[in-house]
């Protein structure tokens, strides 16, 4: 995602990450319980993890993330105006640079003449769900997070 | 208030802890005007998510954690 927001950077197209709840608290990483403790997390993702967006912190009750599904890692997409032309209920770089490519065609089109009309469009997409990834964080958040994990999704 | 922040910032990846929250369904659709909340700069500086969105053709935010 932090290439993804370097490519299309010139292109006019904004990128942040927003911080909401710890999904996977554990000894090393707990849950929240303050501000200043949600700040230090949110450093941590771009300290540890290498996050090189902007980085927003929602509320301490998450007003922002519970209002927009409270999905652990998704990605909207939002025009100029507010309106939301993207939303996706997890986050893929694939499926993000697809509709980035798609809309930075529009404002040429446009200017080009072209009378464009918005419409719905649904559709599946798939990710790669990078399990070994998952599992190195799970482990660096503390046992407690792989073991919670591995009882709610015991084939996972 | 106080058992909204204990229940959002729940301290277990518990079924009955999480799935409560997972409402995407009912999250606003697309081509509908996106809520707007306030939200602070890593230097807790203070901002909203309209700020952000408005200051180009198109922005994408992914919401996330550390964990």
């Amino acid at each position: 995602m932090n290439a993804i927001a370097d490519e299309y950077a010139s292109k006019n197209i904004g990128a942040v990450f927003l911080y909401t709840h710890e999904a996977h608290p554990g000894e090393n990483v707990p849950h929240l319980t303050s501000m200043e403790q949600k700040f230090r997390h949110a450093q941590l993702l771009r300290d540890e993890l290498g996050v090189t967006r902007r980085i927003l912190v929602d509320s301490l009750d998450g007003a922002c993330h519970r209002a927009y599904g409270s999905m652990p890692n998704m990605t909207w997409i939002f025009a100029r105006s507010g309106l939301i032309v993207y939303k996706s209920d997890w986050t893929d770089a694939h499926s993000v640079e697809n509709a980035l490519s798609y809309f930075t065609q529009i404002p040429a089109r446009r200017k080009a003449g072209e009378r464009l009309a918005p419409f719905h469009v649904e559709r599946l997409d798939y990710r790669n769900q990078e399990r070994d990834q998952f599992y190195k964080r799970l482990e660096q958040n503390g046992q407690k997070a792989v073991d919670e994990f591995r009882d709610a999704f015991p084939t996972g | 208030m106080d058992n909204l922040l204990k229940h959002y910032n729940y301290d277990s990846f518990t079924p009955e802890k999480f799935e409560p929250w997972l409402n995407f369904e009912n999250s606003p659709k697309t081509g509908s005007s996106a809520p707007d909340f306030p939200l602070w700069d890593l230097d807790q500086t203070a901002t909203r998510l309209s700020a952000v969105w408005s200051q180009h053709d198109f922005t994408v935010v992914e919401f996330g954690s550390f964990t």
